[in-house]
């Protein structure tokens, strides 16, 4: 209620009631001195009355409806909001009028709760990514020197068994060999270490060429290698975007090319994932956890994921954009 | 009669082995892992011609233990416990009897490879590949060969450009394989200079994370995931 003095207009309840006010005093005006209440009886019919009063009634709803459509705008507003699109505010939101201090209100409840969502989005995967990583190193150092061992183990053998159990061991060799791979290949996608070595610019390169040489698809780069500065946050939700939108492409989009750009400037950086195949639509459907992993990343660093149509020619595509801050 | 092995079967033979030094090859085991490192003995101690001298499982015991049993050739996992192994390798090096040095890693990628070329790693063998082929790299070093991956133009460029002028002349030089004498002769610099820059360099190449790393954050630098050399086996799916 301490708000109640600072305000610089007629509150809706006034305006409503001046409003109903104004027309009762001309009416009752216009009865009383126009037409004197000792000519009422002659001049008034009832027809006049019922006019008079429809005409009353009329300008009352003319009046209020002008009061309280911009609270119905504020409503409508509020349904078309979209929670996976963050930053649409109320525009021309003013404390000029309730429906006008509504909208402040109801925009920033907006930026209270995109900034609780982005927190807690960006609490839990980073707790995903150092979930991840404890999986990662586990697998590198129990997994895989446990399966190096048994490697030197069967080279030790070789040197000893008879030709006959060679081609065996060899399978063997060749069996954990791959498997040691293999772990190795799932150590890499459940931690990108190239990002910490190498930052963004050549881990993107790496995992494009790394999704083509395991797929068989075609990726063509774009890569600006003169980035802004990017917080580490920031270039994980890039690159996971990026793995994501790839491995979609590779599963769902039937494309035998794909494109990937990254470019930045003072203040943002944009990343788009395009595939000529057969568009969305399915693949929505079928990977919507995907699609929603990615909206997450997006909003945790403040940025803006589009998914769609390219701007020409067939397929699909992601694109990425992420405010940069400025140099610290 | 494992472990006298190489000796005997040298008097035994005669002759028949001249392929073989006179001696076996000292050769020490550096890795933190107890099944990696047990099967490397064995491995090491079934060949004739090699000879494990010495055992450790961190980079600072290391150094004192090659010191003291004349190590010829140091086998070397890249990712310690402690301090990493070409940490090792620059202590190994500073060493009179200047060991051979193997890196045996799971991370033989470019970025190693050039990191162990700065380093002085004499061969860099992936912990996927069978033993045969480390048994033929501790030959190779010890006859004074150089086993390091090609390190990809692409590579070579991206961590060029963390270094500064001097530094990018030195580092070229490296990964061509041109020797360290030559170098302090063609650059002008002694061998402590030659030395101190190539520490400062890995640090660079963020190889020598313990040291003075930029970024401050602690070991597991080139981590799983780099991007491995070997991609044949990659299943598709």
């Amino acid at each position: 209620m301490d708000s109640e003095p600072r305000r610089g207009y007629l509150p809706l309840f006034g305006r409503i009631v001046l409003a109903n006010a104004v027309v009762l005093l001309a009416a009752c005006f216009a009865i009383f001195v126009v037409l004197s209440p000792v000519r009422i009886s002659e001049l008034v019919t009832d027809e006049v009355l019922i006019v008079t009063l429809c005409l009353v009634t009329l300008v009352n709803i003319l009046l209020v409806r002008r009061a309280a459509i911009p609270i119905q705008h504020v409503a409508a507003f509020a349904q078309r909001i979209d929670p996976r699109a963050p930053g649409t505010r109320f525009p021309g939101a003013s404390a000029r009028s309730e429906a006008g201090e509504l909208a402040l209100a109801f925009n920033e409840m907006l930026e209270r709760l995109e900034k609780e969502r982005a927190d807690s989005a960006r609490s839990v995967l980073a707790a995903h990514e150092s979930e991840r990583l404890r999986v990662a190193r586990e697998l590198h150092d129990e997994v895989g020197q446990t399966l190096t061992a048994v490697l030197l183990q069967l080279s030790r053998m070789r040197g000893r068994l008879g030709d006959q159990l060679k081609p065996e061991l060899t399978e063997a060799q060749e069996a954990v060999r791959a498997s040691l791979e293999d772990v190795r290949r799932i150590a890499s996608e459940l931690r990108p270490e190239t990002l910490a070595d190498l930052r963004l610019a050549s881990a993107l390169t790496t995992l494009g060429d790394t999704f083509s040489r395991r797929t068989g698809i075609a990726v063509r780069q774009d890569i600006q290698t003169a980035l802004p500065f990017l917080t580490d946050e920031t270039e994980l939700v890039v690159y996971r975007v990026a793995q994501e939108a790839l491995t979609n492409v590779g599963r769902h989009s039937g494309s035998e090319q794909a494109d990937l750009t990254l470019s930045g400037g003072i203040g943002h950086l944009a990343l788009s994932v395009r595939d000529y195949g057969h568009g969305l639509g399915d693949q929505e459907r079928a990977d919507g956890k995907g699609l929603l992993g990615m909206r997450e990343r997006a909003a945790a660093v403040g940025g803006k994921l589009k998914i769609g149509p390219p701007a020409h020619g067939p397929g699909s595509e992601v694109k990425l954009d992420v405010p940069v801050e400025a140099l610290r | 009669m494992s472990s006298p092995a190489g000796l005997s079967a040298e008097m035994n033979a005669g002759g028949e082995m001249i392929t073989f030094p006179r001696t076996p090859i000292r050769v020490l085991v550096l890795d933190d892992h107890p099944a990696v490192r047990w099967g490397l003995i064995q491995l090491l101690e079934d060949q004739p011609d090699l000879d494990v001298a010495a055992v450790a499982t961190t980079a600072e015991t290391a150094v004192g233990q090659a010191e003291h049993e004349g190590v010829e050739v140091a086998v070397v996992d890249y990712q310690l416990g402690g301090r990493n192994g070409l940490w090792a390798t620059r202590k190994l090096k500073a060493l009179p009897a200047r060991p051979r040095v193997v890196i045996f890693s799971a991370f033989a990628n470019d970025h190693l490879a050039a990191a162990c070329a700065v380093a002085g790693v004499d061969a860099l063998v992936n912990k996927g590949s069978l033993g045969d082929e480390l048994c033929y790299a501790i030959r190779a070093v010890r006859r004074g060969r150089r086993l390091l991956p090609r390190v990809s133009p692409a590579m070579a460029d991206l961590l060029r450009r963390r270094l500064d002028d001097y530094e990018q002349v030195t580092f070229g030089m490296l990964l061509a394989g041109i020797p360290c004498s030559m170098i302090e002769r063609s650059l002008g610099v002694s061998g402590s200079e030659l030395a101190a820059r190539k520490a400062g360099m890995l640090v660079k190449l963020e190889a020598l994370p313990g040291e003075l790393s930029s970024s401050g954050e602690p070991a597991h630098r080139l981590g799983p995931g780099c991007m491995q050399l070997d991609f044949e086996r990659i299943l598709p799916r």
